[in-house]
């Protein structure tokens, strides 16, 4: 067969393939996916999460277990999203050796459930002592919390103003809550955050009424001698968080689906591939050779297509705790039966045609017939059949990352499910947890089907010609 | 004679996504009690998609557009489907397959189906068809053995006598026979041919008998219609056709020219040079014009009808009249 | 001649699991090694234990001891080159002889392995094989209606559902239905196959059993039977295109017949085909679907054991469902060639 059939045949396979809308669609949601994978760092908000998904610092600024921002347009009660304020206003003053900073950050706060956590950060280095308060819209000013810190280096200060401002805030209740309020909830069952944004009137920490307008956190650093108070920030810790949620290890699951998309994509397309081309050599080569050979290769082929692959996977991995492209390799070995038996029974076919017996009288040797001439013809089937079986690799590593044998140094959309599993998001309701990897996997499951079922659609009339 | 089937202007067209492929265009024909009449032409003339017709089961895309079928004087194309399958298919016009084509079902035994399609037409009782079918079975050269196996154990030769056996055991008055001996060898062809006239002589049917092979066609039938690219292009009996005199129409002189014969020295075969015509865009005026090499002018534009040129003997060509 | 077959079928399996059961005997022999060792420990601690108290002295219970334990290594092979021990490993396998398990009891309180396993495999029939038998009706159903209007609205539409569907998991889906159907909006039970306690009375037993089983079919029909219809469809569409179908309605047969009768006969060998072979595949795929269910099937008992970590079970397991895989590929075959007089009668595949 020469290149210009193959090229051919090709094109108009192509033109086939344009016409059916599903195949079209299919191609579609695929470049989707490859401009999602290329782009990953920019998407989404938390770059490095493809290597320091199982890194708590990284995360810990995030609510733990947060709904989606877009929760808020849902409800009448406006839950607090994550903020980060760079944007203070800073004075610096020197006087006698000590370096006097004053921060003052605002904050618009609209919403009528308080955030998770109020997290100050700033860059020091030395003998750093700060007092944080803040001021109300309603003109109360609260001292929150006073730290002295003492570092060499230049390390990254984290002030979370909840765990940190306990007595403070607890004192700020008594002066307008009613004494059998204050009774019945002590300091330790307090939520501060609810507290530090209600308004200041009894039943504030029962039924705290939200307190909305201008805050500003004002911050006092006071630096002893030599030292750096640098960049200071504050996140707002909110109760709903980006797109997708958060875990209950504070991972932002949008950028968690994100990374996963180049593993899905990667598992998939290698599997798929190697399975079929190693499943269409031997096929192909068990018609062409006939006779004993091709015997011997089904009896094998046989024995390979009975073990049950699941089961062997999960027990290989658990006893030998692979890394993913082993699972690959594995995956490949039990896959590769798939395409046998059609690609033997199309090769049966090809091995009768009159040309095949023409290229042996012509002493062309075995290799070369498979080759050049029977394998090109089985191309078009080994794509579709490719297509085909991508969904199900990426169904079966999730399932092998769901029963957490999967290789713990990557995210995989089946890792994220295991988390949300043993997370308890199902008892819990976290739905943000469970649907998005899930519609990911049906998503590129879809895509590959689309694509798979064109293919098979415009090739199968052909097949029953022959 | 007594006309069984007269066909008037039948028009089959196959309508697909790009146009209309016109396959029967205008077939008209008549057929006479006991008769055997032949139909030839080239592969893609229309002869097998007549056979369809007949039977009212165009396979799709195809449709019948235009025509009338008249059997015994009423045109039963007026009946609905349901009308048609219960009595007319089988009953009254039955078709024998080429019986290489897989036109039994595999996973039933000849008997069954045999027997499910006679009780589908009688009210007979099972011993009674099952009679019958032995009867039709021995009478095809068979044994009575072969009707509990399944269709994959016969041979080719046995399975057109099936195929045969099951077109007559309704004795219908019309039984198209379409490539019955096509796939088969030649000692078979022989003994199919004498079983086909034997029965014709027995049982007083009317055959169509379709094939491209003209010797057999000239054995077997009485009258001939020679059919090109959806058009009936000369009908007339066997001595018209083969006779001393040479057939009129250029084509079909051309086609029995094209048959080898077996006494004849020649240097090089006569075939007609060019292809069948396209029939979703066909040729303007006669059909075969351009493949003649007695055009006339008028051959181009105009098409000619099919007239009558001597007693029983019709052509549709210009130089003919 | 089909007997010949038959025969020749089943023998062929049986050499193909000898081969199988030997493959994993080498693959897993350390691991099951481990556990023998620890297992003869404690029985034969256990032993001493008993015969602690009946007055010997501890030089004679010491000697005891190390008879007795020679005696298990000797009996388990376990002093004999690695091959050997392979290869008793494997005949202990094939017998079914899968030892004890070191965590879990049957419902009898049996800890055989065999015993453990046996009592599992009811419960994973009886819901893959409901949702087999349902998806394949109701894949005919809609299978047939396609291939009767090809590429029409109906055909074009559930064709594209196939495809939507396709790339589901079906424990995905599961977890979504329970989060929906039994915390949402609480129609079904969240797992289990019978209430705590279950109820008494035949009947009302097996009603239990039908409201458990509910869901779990459910899921698994609903993203299952779309695929099924596809290539019942292609199968059917095929099967109409032969020349026997139309020499059939030639024939004057009624479609009903027609398409019943002919096609569907045809096409049936195919059909079985396939159900039978995606009821073999579920049988792998159970694993997480019972164990979001917290079915007690072999599927359930799998993911039990791989958390215990309890490797003769695993081991039992994988036996038994290769067994399972492999005699189901035999009555497959042997089906298909009573289905099909092609291969029935000629003897030949």
């Amino acid at each position: 067969m020469k290149l210009n059939n193959i090229k051919r045949s090709m094109l108009s396979f192509w033109n086939e393939f344009r016409q059916t809308r599903f195949g079209i669609f299919g191609l579609i949601t695929f470049c989707l996916f490859v401009v999602i994978i290329l782009f990953e760092t920019a998407i989404i908000p938390f770059p490095e999460a493809s290597t320091r998904w199982r890194d708590i610092s990284y995360w810990e600024d995030n609510p733990k277990g947060a709904a989606p921002v877009w929760v808020n347009w849902f409800t009448s009660t406006k839950h607090t999203p994550q903020k980060v304020i760079t944007d203070v206003e800073l004075k610096r003053e020197e006087d006698s050796g000590f370096e006097f900073i004053d921060v003052v950050i605002p904050y618009d706060y609209q919403y009528d459930i308080a955030p998770n956590d109020i997290i100050f950060h700033a860059m020091t280095r030395g003998e750093v002592t700060l007092m944080i308060s803040l001021l109300r819209p309603d003109g109360d000013e609260i001292l929150l919390t006073e730290k002295s810190v003492n570092s060499t280096t230049l390390r990254d200060l984290r002030i979370p103003i909840s765990t940190n401002s306990l007595d403070n805030v607890y004192n700020y209740v008594k002066q307008h809550e009613s004494f059998e309020n204050i009774k019945a909830k002590p300091k330790n069952v307090m939520n501060s955050m609810q507290v530090l944004f209600a308004k200041a009137e009894e039943g504030m920490l029962q039924n705290p009424a939200s307190l909305q307008g201008e805050y500003q956190l004002k911050i006092t650093a006071v630096i002893l001698g030599e030292g750096e108070f640098l960049e200071p920030n504050l996140v707002i810790s909110g109760n709903v968080f980006g797109l997708l949620g958060t875990d209950s290890f504070k991972r932002d699951i949008w950028s968690g689906v994100i990374a996963g998309t180049k593993w899905a994509m990667l598992i998939g397309l290698m599997t798929s591939s190697l399975a079929v081309i190693i499943g269409v050599i031997f096929g192909v080569s068990s018609a062409y050779f006939g006779g004993l050979v091709d015997m011997l290769m089904m009896r094998f082929y046989e024995i390979a297509a009975s073990i049950p692959m699941l089961p062997v996977l999960i027990v290989l991995s658990a006893i030998f705790k692979p890394s993913i492209w082993t699972i690959i390799l594995i995956m490949c070995v039990f896959s590769w039966v798939g395409p046998v038996r059609t690609v033997r029974s199309i090769g049966l076919q090809i091995k009768a045609e009159t040309y095949v017996e023409a290229a042996r009288a012509l002493n062309a040797s075995h290799s070369r017939i498979i080759f050049r001439h029977m394998i090109p013809q089985l191309i078009p089937y080994a794509f579709a059949s490719m297509a085909l079986s991508v969904p199900g690799a990426i169904v079966t590593e999730s399932t092998i990352s769901l029963l957490g044998l999967g290789d713990p140094t990557i995210v995989t959309w089946g890792q994220i499910l295991r988390d949300a599993v043993s997370g308890g998001a199902v008892l819990q309701g976290l739905w943000w947890w469970v649907v998005p990897p899930g519609l990911f996997i049906a998503g590129m499951g879809m895509t590959f089907a689309f694509i798979g079922f064109a293919m098979d659609t415009i090739l199968n009339p052909k097949l029953k010609t022959r | 004679m007594d006309k069984i089937l007269d066909v008037r202007n039948i028009k089959l067209h196959y309508l697909t996504r790009k146009g209309a492929v016109r396959a029967l265009d205008d077939v008209s024909f008549p057929l006479y009690r006991g008769e055997t009449l032949g139909v030839v032409g080239e592969s893609g003339c229309g002869k097998t998609t007549l056979g369809t017709a007949l039977l009212n089961m165009p396979t799709p895309p195809g449709k019948i557009v235009g025509g009338e079928i008249f059997l015994e004087g009423k045109n039963v194309l007026e009946l609905n489907e349901r009308q048609y399958r219960t009595n007319i298919r089988w009953e009254k016009i039955a078709m024998v397959f080429q019986g290489a084509m897989n036109c039994l079902t595999p996973v039933y035994t000849i008997q069954k189906q045999m027997m499910e399609t006679i009780k589908f037409h009688r009210e007979i009782e099972d011993d009674q068809a099952l009679e019958r079918i032995i009867k039709y079975v021995n009478l095809v050269g068979l044994s009575a053995d072969v009707l509990k196996r399944y269709p994959h154990e016969l041979s080719g030769g046995m399975k057109q006598r099936i195929v045969i056996a099951m077109g007559l055991f309704l004795e219908p008055d019309v039984v198209i026979c379409d490539e019955p001996t096509t796939a088969l060898d030649v000692v078979v062809q022989a003994q199919i041919i004498n079983l086909l006239k034997e029965l014709k002589q027995e049982l007083k049917l009317s055959f169509i008998f379709i094939t491209h092979d003209l010797a057999t066609e000239a054995e077997v039938s009485d009258r001939i219609m020679v059919m090109y690219a959806g058009k009936v292009v000369e009908i007339g009996t066997n001595e018209h056709i083969y006779g001393s005199q040479g057939a009129s129409h250029p084509y079909t002189r051309r086609l029995l020219a094209a048959t080898p014969r077996l006494h004849q020295q020649v240097e090089q075969l006569a075939f007609i040079p060019g292809t069948p015509p396209d029939l979703l865009t066909p040729p303007t005026g006669c059909r075969f014009h351009l493949r003649c090499d007695e055009k006339m002018e008028k051959c181009m534009k105009e098409e000619p009808p099919l007239k009558e040129i001597g007693p029983e003997h019709k052509v549709a060509c210009w130089r003919c009249y | 001649m089909y007997w010949k077959y038959v025969i020749k079928r089943i023998l062929y399996a049986c050499g193909g699991f000898i081969i199988i059961m030997f493959i994993f005997s080498a693959l897993f022999n350390t691991i099951m090694e481990k556990t023998l060792y620890d297992q003869i420990n404690e029985t034969v601690e256990m032993e001493i234990l008993n015969r602690s108290s009946s007055g010997l002295s501890q030089e004679a219970l010491d000697v005891y001891k190390a008879k007795r334990y020679d005696y298990f290594i000797k009996r388990y092979h376990l002093n004999e080159p690695v091959m050997q021990r392979i290869f008793w490993r494997a005949v202990d396998t094939i017998t079914f002889n899968f030892g004890k398990s070191t965590l879990m009891q049957s419902p009898q309180g049996d800890r055989e392995v065999i015993k453990i396993v046996g009592s599992k495999i009811p419960n994973t029939l009886i819901l893959f094989t409901t949702v087999v038998v349902i998806d394949t009706l109701l894949g005919i159903a809609l299978g047939i209606k396609k291939a009767q209007k090809p590429n029409k609205k109906l055909d074009q539409s559930t064709s594209v559902i196939t495809m939507i569907v396709y790339g589901i998991p079906g424990w995905w889906m599961a977890m979504i239905c329970i989060m929906f159907f039994v915390y949402l909006i609480p129609i079904f039970p969240s797992g289990g196959i019978h209430s705590v306690p279950p109820p008494t009375g035949g009947f009302a037993y097996f009603l239990d059993m039908l409201y458990h089983l509910a869901l779990p079919v459910l899921v698994l029909v609903a993203i299952g039977f779309w695929g099924r219809a596809y290539l019942i469809r292609n199968l059917v569409l095929t099967t109409l295109q032969e020349d026997f179908i139309m020499s059939a309605r030639a024939r004057g047969l009624s479609e009903n017949k027609v398409l019943y009768g002919h096609t569907m006969r045809t096409a049936a060998p195919p059909i079985v085909t396939m159900a039978l072979m995606s009821l073999l595949a579920s049988f792998g795929g159970s694993l997480i679907f019972e164990g979001i269910f917290s079915w007690p099937g072999m599927g359930n008992l799998y993911w039990v054991a791989i958390q215990q970590n309890d490797v003769p079970v695993l081991m039992g397991l994988l036996a038994v469902t290769t067994t399972l895989s492999l005699s189901g590929l035999v009555i497959l075959d042997l089906i298909y060639g009573f289905l099909d007089p092609r291969i029935k009668v000629g003897g030949k595949a």
